[in-house]
């Protein structure tokens, strides 16, 4: 027990994310306030439990107590976590809390995680991003976007569909640098964040760069409804094109895509590709 | 064994057997220094000019490429080319005063010096064996073998020929058919024997004068400069009767102090017949002179090394580096000191000279759509004046160039290069040596010769530099590497950079940084005095103090604890108390943090202190 309370001690001053969880409380008063409103709270005395369990010797129990945490979804159950993450602890309770926070969403978390994205196991990292990308706030795109430079293709994958989910159009240059870099995990949301403008540049790696790699971001490129349908015909040409089996389901994705009603002519133009290339085989 | 010294230890041994068992050997005069006193007094007067007759600085260039072996005549004085004749040549172009010699397939060919017309063919059996030749002014020398095999067996002689018609003029047997090829100089004959004598020989009867013994240093060259004989392997013995015995006591032997990566050749060895002719040798190799009297030394105490494409001038008694010359792009395939002038013909036509001084480039000239593959320089004294000459670039600006010339080959070059810029001062060449840590793809000796230097340097008017440096990180979608962070930091701390802290800070954050960086990182900053780093140092610490991974080795944990402790106040004591009790934290480290915090006052001084804070 003395530990424990020695850690709540420390707590305050072994992290600066720790005490900024906990300034932003203050500082914030009207985000607190909607929180409050919006989520249940945790009683003092649970609280006090489960940040035992959590900074316990009982690794199985503090990992479960972090993701009870995690779904309680509890405005306040955040800092147990914090507290944790501020004093450190094995892999496998690192991992349970980041995924917790992730869970909870909470922009006071954003510094941890922050801190966590830089943490030397890519899993971690890609766990950190991943519940960074969960947390509705501009805050979490800086380090998102520093996370696409990752050495670890998880870790920006993890960090390009946070990206593309949040329709973060300011992503798209560095994602085509990934795509240049054959980077699979990043072709699909470049095709989701991709303007008009960028697109004849992904058309143009065509030869310098995997063709499925290709296929997988201008197939996720013409199912958005906000591309129009003369410029969709140009990408499914460029699709049929490509070789391999992702240029195929770029193309069946498409259309599936498409309401059975719907007879624009892109549909018939990768319905058109798709009879070709069976008739070829 | 190498084939040389197998070669000398043989030698060594049979002398050691004739000179207890054999009275009568053909070298028991060997080592008189009467003999040799007498030899040279026979020896006539050699100006300091060119050996042809009309005393013009000349190069012999042996050219190649599309138009076949061919040998050409050049006047440096006038810049242009005299005659060019085909010459399927084998070996080196000697030169005399009216004719040039050279060895081909099977005979000694003499061509006129000022027209390239073949004055004779001396043939050489198919039984014999040309060992090497020389010229001495209008007398040609060669060493033939006879029988036996290369060096061995069968029997040698020394024969003069009449430079004019080839006609023979007297033949001398030599004790031993092991023998090398010649030099000649003011009627003098030298010739290496059996790796361990020179035998002297009178250039107009052949009679044998004296007999070297190199008793301390095989002696695998003798070499004929106006200041005189010399002969010696891994240094220079200057002939006279103090070197009679060969002693490298006596004050005629000489061996320059050169950095690690000169390759120490003095001159060819003449008995490997392969460097009778033009070769990488004559590429890599020390260029020198000696002063003609007194005790030996090297002519205004230089030396010089011709490393392809890379000329350097030491200081033969010290080896401070005094200067450094890079020629771009392609090699120098032949170079020559001529007194105060370094020349040298580059394999694609290019002559140039330089400043024994200085370094300075002062001349240039270019023979087009030539292939060089090799050159003698026969121009002694040759000083040319107003051609490239301009004042030789900065030091510092020379050795950066090496260091950064894009040919791989020359690593050991590029770090001597390193060395030396290291020694020089100025921001400006530590600069230089932090730009070496940002380059990718060097060897990792390079950056860690570069990164060496920057510590040792502690230049700390460079900080806001490296601080520039730190700031770069790996970025994988930018194809970026992260820079040299350990050896960086290693500098950043030797110079107390404060203006490098944040971006230390950033480091320690970076996933991609190494524990041997981070480690340096933490020292770093608490050499630094970063107390702006303490938020950083303690995340790190509590983010990994119960990784498994640092349960082996926990030094970066432990730099950065020490750090906290040394930067740090009642706060961070408290907090690794904390870490240091918490069973989760890695051993090696509660050992450790126990073990500091008693040194640094009292386990329990923390407690204590928020103890007190909270009342």
């Amino acid at each position: 027990m003395r530990l424990i309370a020695l850690a709540a001690a420390v707590v305050l001053i072994s992290s600066g994310a720790a005490q900024a969880a906990r300034k932003s409380k203050k500082a914030a008063p009207a985000q607190t306030t909607l929180v409050k409103k919006a989520a249940p709270t945790l009683p003092a005395e649970k609280l006090a439990k489960v940040r035992a369990l959590l900074l316990g010797d009982d690794d199985a129990a503090a990992v479960e107590a972090a993701k009870a945490l995690g779904q309680s979804g509890a405005s306040n159950a955040i800092e147990p976590l914090i507290d944790l993450l501020s004093v450190g602890a094995a892999p496998a309770r690192t991992e349970a809390a980041v995924d917790a926070l992730g869970a909870l969403a909470d922009p006071r978390s954003i510094d941890v995680l922050e801190g966590y994205a830089g943490h030397h196991s890519p899993d971690v990292r890609r766990r950190a991003v991943k519940a960074l990308g969960a947390i509705k706030d501009e805050h979490v795109v800086p380090p998102l976007l520093t996370a696409l430079g990752d050495v670890a293709p998880d870790v920006r994958a993890a960090a390009a569909d946070a990206l593309a989910a949040r329709k973060e159009a300011k992503a798209a240059p560095r994602l085509l640098e990934l795509v240049k870099r054959n980077d699979a995990g990043a072709a699909p949301a470049l095709g989701l964040l991709a303007t008009p403008e960028l697109v004849p540049q992904l058309a143009e790696l065509q030869g310098a760069v995997d063709d499925n790699v290709v296929a997988s971001a201008l197939g996720e490129y013409i199912k958005r409804p906000d591309v129009s349908d003369g410029l969709r015909v140009d990408v499914v040409h460029t699709i049929g094109r490509l070789s391999g089996a992702a240029a195929t389901t770029a193309l069946i994705e498409y259309m599936a895509s498409v309401p059975a009603k719907d007879d624009r002519p892109s549909k018939k133009e990768a319905q058109k590709i798709i009879d070709d290339k069976g008739t070829a085989k | 064994m190498t084939t040389r010294a197998s070669r000398f230890g043989l030698a060594l041994a049979l002398t050691v057997t004739w000179g207890w068992g054999c009275a009568t050997s053909a070298y028991k005069r060997a080592g008189s220094s009467d003999d040799v006193a007498a030899a040279l007094a026979k020896r006539g007067a050699v100006a300091d000019r060119p050996s042809n007759a009309a005393g013009r600085p000349l190069a012999f260039l042996a050219l190649a490429g599309a138009k076949g072996p061919r040998l050409a005549a050049y006047d440096l004085a006038q810049s242009r080319v005299l005659w060019t004749q085909p010459a399927d040549m084998k070996a080196r172009v000697e030169v005399g005063a009216d004719v040039v010699i050279y060895a081909a397939a099977d005979a000694l060919v003499a061509r006129d010096i000022g027209t390239g017309a073949e004055r004779w063919r001396h043939a050489i059996d198919k039984d014999e064996r040309l060992l090497g030749y020389t010229i001495d002014e209008r007398t040609a020398f060669l060493v033939v073998q006879k029988g036996g095999a290369h060096l061995h067996g069968g029997a040698a002689w020394l024969t003069a020929l009449d430079g004019a018609t080839g006609a023979v003029r007297w033949h001398q047997t030599l004790p031993s058919a092991n023998a090398g090829a010649p030099a000649a100089r003011g009627g003098l004959v030298a010739v290496p024997l059996q790796s361990q004598y020179v035998g002297l020989y009178d250039g107009q009867s052949g009679e044998q004068l004296a007999q070297v013994l190199s008793s301390e240093e095989a002696a695998t060259f003798v070499r004929a400069l106006p200041e005189g004989l010399f002969f010696g392997s891994r240094g220079v013995f200057r002939l006279s009767p103090e070197t009679a015995a060969g002693s490298r006591k006596s004050s005629g032997y000489l061996r320059a102090t050169l950095p690690a990566f000169v390759r120490p050749v003095y001159w060819f060895d003449l008995y490997r017949p392969e460097q009778g002719d033009y070769s990488a040798l004559d590429r890599n190799r020390i260029l020198w002179r000696m002063t003609p009297s007194g005790a030996a030394r090297f002519r205004d105490d230089l030396a010089f090394v011709h490393n392809y494409r890379f000329f350097f001038g030491f200081d033969a008694r010290t080896g401070a580096l005094k200067w450094a010359y890079n020629h771009p792009a392609t090699e120098a395939v032949a170079s020559a000191q001529l007194g105060d002038t370094l020349a040298f013909v580059t394999a694609d036509g290019e002559l140039g000279a330089l400043d024994a001084h200085t370094g300075a480039r002062t001349f240039s000239a270019k023979l087009p759509g030539e292939v060089v593959r090799g050159a003698t320089f026969d121009a002694e004294g040759w000083a040319p004046r107003g051609g490239a000459a301009g004042a030789p670039a900065p030091l510092s600006e020379t050795l950066s160039a090496i260091v950064w010339d894009p040919d791989r080959r020359f690593w050991d070059v590029k770090m001597f290069a390193i060395e030396e810029l290291a020694r020089q001062p100025g921001r400006e060449v530590t600069a230089q040596l932090l730009k070496i840590t940002e380059q990718e793809g060097l060897p990792p000796a390079v950056y860690q010769k570069a990164g060496e230097a920057l510590i040792a340097r502690k230049d700390a008017s460079a900080a806001d530099l490296l601080a520039r440096v730190l700031t770069t990180h790996a970025d994988y979608a930018e194809n970026r590497a992260a820079p040299a962070v350990e050896i960086l930091a290693r500098a950043a701390g030797a110079m107390k950079a404060t203006p490098a802290a944040p971006a230390l800070v950033m480091h320690l954050r970076r996933p991609e940084t190494p524990p041997a960086a981070t480690t340096q990182i933490a020292r770093a900053l608490a050499a630094i005095g970063a107390t702006d780093a303490l938020p950083a140092l303690r995340d790190f610490v509590t983010m990994y103090r119960a990784d498994p991974l640092y349960d082996g080795d926990p030094t970066p944990l432990v730099a950065a604890s020490e750090a906290m402790l040394a930067l740090g106040g009642p706060a961070e004591r408290q907090l690794l108390l904390y870490l240091s009790e918490e069973p989760h934290t890695v051993e090696p480290l509660r050992v450790h943090l126990r073990r500091a915090l008693a040194q640094t006052g009292g386990v329990d001084a923390p407690a204590r202190t928020a103890a007190a804070a909270d009342e």
